[in-house]
């Protein structure tokens, strides 16, 4: 049996959620901080994906990323990079549909943070960026987790905008659920089956591996406290 | 506003949302002097027909309508294949029109294509419509240089796109490239679409660099051609059928409009993009 699917599933995933954790985080806590009217504004740009249907994701991205367009000319020509109907196209659209979910998240955690806890570590001498990393990411542990989780969940279910930007390509570009379409178009049921268990059985044993972690990092005030004393010894 | 005033008024919308009906043309001027209909209610025909076939049926049925206002003909256009099963699993159906002999021969009964003891097609009514041409095509300006099919194993050929095996032109471009012996090599580098629209798309977008579809895509999508598949290369005779099913709930109109497909008016619409009538 073919097992690329897979395996290109879980890489884009992979990868996509480590964009995604980045971008995610340094949006939702630089937006944070904006007067209402901005943030308002920029918050339904970021979170539009989450509500487009992934055909017009699929859509933008083919006319940006396409050899005709200006940027994907532009790749080809000065770089002879095509970077649609390959198997890092299904990067760009799973980052755009999964990004809202981190981003939303992720700003829940920040804005319910306890804003003395960073007075606290202003005052104490600390820069930004350690009062950032060893204070408020700590303390916003589920929040982040929550949302890192719900990323490469939706990040690995991708479909629509995928199987657009990266066609399929058995062996080269096909992922689990582009495969799933494409075998149940040319009748291949009993395969089609398999990739369908194969698909619930990695989604069930991510949840209670989840599940199992959120238990475990769920803390009381008083351990809030406790990270805090810890952090600024 | 009230928080169940807002509840309320969306719980309206949703529900006219779902309300709406499938697509009803509109009555033309014309039908107002010309009488020519079959019968006087108004009549919706379901016609399955093969994506390459969208622009000229569309046409056609504009023209139908005109002389036959009280039928609405309703489209269904998707790989033969998609449609084959559609109908195998109830789909409401008139009439199908197939880009190959094999997915009709499929539903007929008696046929020995038919290996699921299918009974869909009234074969008295099973007729030829067109013909069609396999060729090769490529985006705008032939960044990778392709000028015949067996180009397609050079190495400035990094994509191609092909209707899946599902597709009657997938199914075209098979054979074509196994007669020409350079099937298994091109493997890594084929992108499958499930119809031959998916295919051209991809095509007219630039985002592979040649791709095989029916010489009425090219037409339609304005898609510079640089290879035609002659006989030698693809034996299966590429020809549409058409038949009326037996799930029709309006046989008779159905059969009127599957004459009208014969008519002059739309071997004309045919004709204009490369179709060859048999």
């Amino acid at each position: 049996m073919d097992w690329f699917p897979l395996w290109n599933s879980l890489r884009v995933a992979a990868i996509s959620t480590v964009i995604i954790f980045l971008l995610g985080i340094l949006f939702a806590w630089k937006i944070a901080k904006l007067p209402k009217v901005i943030k308002a504004t920029i918050d339904v740009i970021l979170t539009l994906p989450l509500v487009l249907p992934p055909t017009v994701v699929g859509y933008f991205l083919l006319k940006s990323l396409s050899p005709n367009s200006v940027l994907g000319g532009f790749l080809l020509e000065t770089f002879e990079v095509r970077i649609i109907m390959q198997w890092y196209a299904a990067i760009f659209s799973s980052v755009i549909v999964a990004f809202p979910l981190m981003y939303r998240t992720a700003r829940g955690a920040f804005e319910s943070f306890d804003p003395d806890l960073r007075s606290a570590g202003q005052t104490l001498g600390l820069s930004n960026i350690k009062i950032f990393w060893i204070i408020v990411m700590p303390t916003c542990k589920q929040g982040i987790i929550a949302g890192t989780v719900l990323a490469f969940a939706r990040a690995l279910g991708e479909y629509g905008a995928t199987s657009m930007v990266a066609g399929y390509t058995p062996k080269q570009t096909a992922t689990i659920s582009t495969t799933v379409y494409q075998l149940w178009r040319i009748g291949d049921d009993a395969l089609a089956l398999r990739w369908v268990l194969i698909n619930l059985a990695i989604s069930a044993v991510f949840l209670i591996i989840i599940n199992t972690v959120e238990k475990r990092t769920k803390q009381t005030t008083v351990q809030q406290s406790q990270v805090f004393t810890n952090a600024i010894r | 506003m009230k928080l169940k005033h807002i509840f309320l008024i969306f719980f309206c919308l949703t529900l006219a949302a779902c309300q709406s009906s499938t697509i009803t043309t509109e009555v033309s001027p014309g039908d107002l002097v010309d009488d020519q209909s079959v019968s006087e209610e108004q009549v919706d025909l379901y016609v399955f027909a093969a994506a390459s076939m969208t622009e000229t049926m569309t046409e056609i049925a504009e023209l139908y309508k005109a002389q036959n206002p009280n039928v609405n003909v309703i489209f269904t256009f998707d790989s033969s294949g998609t449609l084959k099963t559609q109908i195998q699993e109830g789909a409401v159906a008139d009439i199908f029109i197939s880009a190959a002999q094999k997915q009709m021969n499929q539903l007929e009964v008696g046929n020995e294509a038919n290996t699921e003891g299918l009974d869909f097609v009234k074969s008295e009514t099973r007729i030829n419509l067109v013909e069609n041409k396999v060729v090769l095509v490529v985006p705008a300006r032939n960044p990778a240089g392709v000028s015949v099919f067996a180009d397609m194993t050079k190495e400035d050929v990094k994509k191609i796109a092909l209707g899946n095996q599902d597709v009657p032109v997938g199914q075209y471009s098979e054979e074509l490239l196994k007669n020409l012996g350079i099937w298994e090599e091109i493997q890594p580098k084929i992108t499958f679409g499930s119809n031959v629209k998916e295919v051209t798309t991809w095509v007219s977008s630039g985002s592979v660099d040649c791709g095989i579809v029916y010489s009425t895509d090219a037409f339609s999508a304005g898609l510079e051609v640089v290879d035609t598949a002659t006989n030698e290369l693809i034996k299966t005779p590429i020809i549409y059928p058409a038949a009326v099913l037996k799930t029709s709930s309006h046989p008779e109109i159905a059969l009127d409009f599957l004459s009208f497909l014969h008519s002059d008016e739309a071997k004309t619409i045919l004709q204009k993009v490369g179709f060859a009538i048999p």
